[in-house]
């Protein structure tokens, strides 16, 4: 099992995962022209550096990638190496099936025993990452090696243990993702990229699972820790984002408040004038009027 | 049964309590609000999202805590974080976020500035050290470099003036967070036209000066509503929270200096004069007419040591900073005073007060071979204290210290009040139950309500129950340690400067090879 590729409806070990689209390990001994141009794949593909440095371009930007370093390349995204050439070292890889919905996210697929609100998390974590490169995960390369002994060994329980083991490398790559984008380590820092994420898409229906899953914790602890932190449960601090920013659009006549309502993510302009009133004491309508005859 | 409700619009958020007449808490809430980095050297707040947490904090406060047991809201009183600037049109509304105080984006113009014979003259004029922490120097940038906002703004406000304005309809500005704008006379209490031809502006962009006790009209009928609160609730301005956290500690009149060490410390004393100083290193704040709040400001507190420890303490749980202090505290605690010759420059951030270099940068000096780990955790902790020992000292040059007293998240650990002790060698008294910031604005309430005759008597009334000795022969040691603390922190000024062009210079080369190779 030196070097190998496999790939779906070739390879008779794949029969059983029609998800798994590709697995492979290889070890180049020499530097390669044309060896690895860049192409884009409706596939996520995952990829882990066993030895050598390899610089690759993923989505047009060049990240240089050392031992136990992973590359996670999203559906649609562009990957390769510039001029083709691949480097002296050796990698492995899977090429994972996965689905895309319109809004972008992610979701792994029927064979994934997740349920299904962690796996809409996680695929939200996937397709909001920015940084394609993962440091220091050798989980990432344990779990990669355990698959393709259970591929070729066709021990008893194969299928649910690699089916097992995808949903295992899919947390892990989740996990190490909101670590790794908390370099501070801190709550904090936690909640101030929480509230980004949120600001960024407010009228998305933000659960408070997916906020949870978002920086990599249970939604009890997620919890206790926003309202100790902030002051406001998960959700009621959305709703305090959602009023600001709809007084914002408020203070300008060209959109209306059915368009506030929804843009700011509020079911209805109903929903949104009663919070609204409740807080503020005023109708939007109202606020509205008084802020622009205002002087 | 009436109660006094007090609003701390913080630098993090907003912290609501509510005192009865005799100054018992009987509730307390707070709401977070992040701080935006949308470029380096910049930090801003939404406006409207302050404005909303405070509504929202307040309504729940008033449900939860006040109304079921029937007390009736007789006063609110604000306080606030200083040197913040919001621009808004002539609706009232905000043309863009507001700047905060840690904002630095008017560092050349500061350098310009303070370096320049106008400078000094408004330095001696405002009292405020000329700094991008000042408001003067933010309406000067955006003056410069953001043309089109400066020209929209009818008015500058500071965020609390901002909120009262959203609530009751008045453009006020209370004395204090006026002085602290770089704009006010402090001597003559008027805005100062030097100031304000530097900044490009007019007094009438500007809001109404008032003094502390000011009532700012109504509260909007629409928040008496939806707040539940009576049509006569008094909506006083108050003041700083630099101020209100010196009057709330019970410093009121000569001889006695506050330290607050929170992620950035101050030492403060309280007097009827300005303190002068031809290095320009104190500000001079104005609590009410003939009173004012003077002291230092350090960029390195609490912020360094939770630096520290996020480098080098054991993070079992990633979360949990607090838990990891503690153990580090511990360890520092087994090292005998002055870390057995191991000092430590705080200045990761620069510094402000005393020495005013913001291209300070931190170092540890005097190692040997026998310094372990623990030594560099107390050598850490010592360091920063010596930083507030050092504003302390350059105080009392024009000022007896004769008490003193200490709050702030960090400046309150036993271990570091302790340390604060010895190295003054002065007894320190310590308030432990809650926020001095908002106690200081329920005694500015009760003494507007008729409780106390006047603040000094108020002031009087504080009783803070913790006093820290001072070990003699600690001081000793710390005394020989601070000399040449004192003399590196000046001593190194070139080198402070050569290394911090060439971190510029190189971070530069850095982020070019990362590109390309």
């Amino acid at each position: 099992m030196n070097q190998f590729l496999l790939q779906q409806g070739k390879a008779a070990e794949l029969r059983l995962f029609p998800h798994l689209l590709e697995v492979g390990v290889k070890k180049n001994g020499a530097i390669q022209l044309n060896a690895f141009l860049t192409t884009t794949t409706e596939c996520l593909r995952i990829y882990y550096i066993i030895e050598g440095k390899f610089e690759w371009r993923i989505n047009h930007q060049s990240y240089v990638f050392y031992p136990g370093d992973v590359a996670v390349i999203l559906p649609g995204t562009p990957f390769g190496s510039d001029n083709g050439i691949l480097e002296i070292g050796s990698f492995t890889w899977l090429h994972l099936a996965i689905q895309k919905l319109d809004n972008g996210h992610l979701l792994p697929g029927k064979w994934s025993g997740l349920t299904e609100s962690e796996g809409a998390a996680i695929g939200k974590i996937l397709s909001l990452n920015s940084s394609p490169v993962l440091t220091r995960f050798t989980e990432a390369g344990k779990i990669l090696k355990c698959i393709q002994a259970e591929l070729f060994n066709h021990e008893i329980g194969f299928q649910a243990c690699i089916n097992h083991q995808l949903d295992e490398l899919m947390i892990q790559t989740t996990r190490h993702m909101t670590r790794q984008s908390q370099p501070g380590r801190d709550f904090p820092k936690t909640f101030m990229r929480l509230e980004e994420v949120l600001r960024q898409d407010l009228s998305h229906q933000w659960t408070v699972e997916e906020m949870a899953a978002l920086v990599g914790l249970g939604t009890t602890l997620f919890t206790e820790r926003v309202k100790s932190y902030s002051g406001f449960s998960p959700i009621n601090y959305l709703i305090n984002i959602r009023i600001s920013e709809a007084i914002k659009l408020l203070k300008r006549p060209d959109i209306s408040v059915t368009d506030i309502a929804l843009d700011t993510g509020f079911y209805s302009s109903q929903h949104f004038s009663t919070t609204f009133k409740k807080l503020t004491g005023y109708r939007p309508s109202e606020f509205r009027k008084n802020h622009l005859k205002n002087k | 049964m009436k109660c006094i409700i007090t609003i701390e619009l913080g630098t993090n958020g907003i912290r609501v309590f509510a005192f009865d007449l005799n100054g018992r808490v009987i509730g307390s809430l707070k709401g977070y609000y992040p701080t935006f980095h949308t470029e380096p050297d910049h930090s801003e707040q939404d406006p409207e999202q302050i404005f909303i947490t405070t509504l929202y904090v307040l309504k729940n406060l008033l449900n939860e805590h006040v109304h079921p047991k029937k007390y009736k809201c007789a006063c609110i009183c604000f306080s606030a974080a200083m040197h913040s600037v919001l621009a808004v049109d002539n609706n009232g509304n905000p043309l863009g976020n507001a700047i905060t105080w840690s904002d630095n984006r008017a560092k050349k113009e500061a350098q310009e500035l303070r370096s320049s014979p106008l400078g000094k003259k408004l330095y001696d004029a405002t009292g405020t050290p000329i700094h991008p922490m000042s408001p003067l120097l933010k309406i000067a940038w955006l003056r410069e470099h953001d043309p089109v906002r400066f020209r929209q703004t009818s008015k500058f406000l500071s965020i609390k003036s901002y909120i009262i304005h959203q609530l009751t309809g008045e453009y006020l500005i209370d004395y204090s967070i006026a002085s602290a704008t770089g704009l006010l006379n402090i001597h003559t209490i008027a805005w100062e036209p030097d100031a304000l031809q530097y900044a490009g502006i007019t007094a009438d962009q500007l809001p109404t000066l008032a003094p502390i006790f000011t009532t700012a009209g109504k509260l909007r009928k629409a928040y008496q509503q939806s707040l539940g609160l009576p049509a006569d609730t008094k909506i006083l301005i108050g003041s700083s929270d630099g101020c209100l956290a010196t009057l709330g500690d019970g410093v009121n009149g000569e001889g006695n200096a506050t330290i607050t060490i929170e992620d950035s410390g101050a030492v403060r004393i309280m007097g009827p004069t300005v303190l002068k100083d031809d290095q320009m290193r104190f500000f001079n704040y104005l609590l009410t007419e003939g009173s004012y709040v003077s002291g230092g400001p350090t960029n390195n507190g609490g912020n360094i040591f939770e630096w520290f420890t996020r480098q080098f303490g054991d993070f079992t749980n990633p979360f949990d900073i607090e838990h990891s202090m503690q153990q580090l505290i511990e360890e520092a605690a087994q090292v005998p005073v002055g870390s057995e010759g191991l000092l430590f420059l705080p200045y990761l951030l620069g510094e402000r007060a005393p020495i005013w270099n913001a291209n300070a940068r931190g170092a540890y000096f005097g190692l040997n071979i026998k310094h372990e780990h623990k030594h560099f955790v107390r050598a850490t902790i010592e360091g920063i204290l010596y930083e507030i020992y050092s504003i302390g000292k350059s105080l009392g040059e024009q000022r007896t210290i004769k008490s003193l007293s200490v709050n702030g998240s960090f400046g309150t650990l036993p271990f570091c009040t302790q340390l604060i002790a010895d190295m003054y060698n002065k007894p320190v008294r310590l308030r432990q139950q809650f926020h001095s910031v908002s106690f200081g604005a329920w005694l500015v309430s009760a003494t507007e309500m008729g409780i106390y005759k006047s603040l000094e008597e108020a002031a009087q009334t504080v009783q803070l129950p913790d006093v820290y000795k001072p070990n003699p022969q600690h001081h000793a040691v710390y005394a020989d340690y601070f000399a040449i603390f004192e003399k590196l922190s000046t001593k190194l000024f070139d080198e402070f400067e050569a290394i911090g062009n060439l971190q510029q210079k190189h971070a530069a080369t850095e982020t070019t090879v990362k590109m390309s190779g």
